[in-house]
């Protein structure tokens, strides 16, 4: 490929990723929500750990969507 | 005197319960782990549309072995970068060279959804519960991330209670299906699926039907 084609090619790529990467931020913001609603529904002792489990996640989607913004 | 000691299935037997008049080994107080599925008048439970009074004699999740099949593939979800990817692009060639920084961001998403998956897994095993009180049965299914069911039914109105467990692994696990069938047509059946001991919870749920009957 030359390398025009090729810079095109990533660029359409990283835009495809930045979008993917959005998407799952929703689906990671959805599983924290659901958990805090499933929370009230059943209350019990070992629930705190999974909520901070899904902080954990949701971070951890942010983060990787911000590396990809700032390396990509 | 109270005597404590390990029982199958993560959980751990501390007394007789208030609910039962059973004497056998196995409807025993459980204390609650995170990976409880069968627990008999458990401690630091409690559920929405619990009222004052009303006492939790049996809480049921799926048998751990349904968490088999996801621990598994997460494991190899994990492994794929390190061992199956390397492998894969010795034999596949690209007309260009991956960037590191996209090879760096790839890797880092993949470890993400990884997580995410087992989480959700987790989840939906975890928030799957069934509630048997001393007044009903209730029925907490968390079928997928936007869909959730709450469904219960009083002892009086239990028709019938039934239990299956088929194929091996039901059979080396002691795991199956119990069905409880409720009296009149809009009321919903209610189906344990894949809970440990379906033969206990089903003796369960009669001892306290029976209880209920004699105490009227």
């Amino acid at each position: 490929m030359t390398p025009d084609i090729t810079n095109i090619v990533f660029v359409i790529i990283k835009y495809l990723i930045l979008f993917g990467m959005g998407l799952y931020m929703v689906f990671a913001t959805v599983i924290l929500r659901q958990e805090q609603l499933m929370a009230q529904v059943l209350e019990e002792s070992f629930e705190p750990v999974l909520r901070v489990a899904a902080f954990f996640h949701l971070a951890a989607a942010i983060g990787v969507f911000v590396l990809a913004l700032l390396i990509l | 005197m109270v005597v404590v000691t390990t029982a199958p299935d993560c959980c751990t037997i501390a007394a007789m319960p208030t609910v039962f008049t059973s004497r056998e080994p196995d409807l025993e107080r459980t204390i609650m782990s995170p990976l409880t599925s069968f627990a008999v008048s458990p401690e630091g439970i409690s559920f929405e549309t619990q009222e004052k009074e009303e006492k939790v004699a049996l809480f049921l999740r799926q048998h751990l072995i349904v968490l088999l099949g996801p621990a598994l593939l997460v494991i190899l979800l994990a492994l794929a970068p390190v061992l199956f990817f390397p492998l894969l692009f010795t034999f596949l060639t690209l007309p260009f060279e991956i960037p590191i920084n996209y090879i760096i961001v790839g890797t880092a998403f993949w470890y993400v959804v990884t997580f995410g998956f087992g989480l959700m897994s987790f989840l939906r095993w975890f928030f799957n519960i069934y509630i048997v009180t001393d007044k009903r049965i209730v029925d907490i299914d968390f079928i997928h991330l936007l869909y959730k069911e709450f469904s219960e039914a009083r002892l009086d109105k239990i028709q019938d209670i039934s239990y299956k467990s088929s194929g091996i692994f039901s059979v080396f696990f002691d795991y199956g299906d119990a069905y409880v069938q409720t009296a009149g047509g809009d009321l919903p059946n209610i189906e344990f699926l894949a809970v440990p001991k379906p033969a206990k919870v089903v003796e369960a749920i009669s001892e306290l039907l029976e209880n209920q009957k004699s105490s009227l």
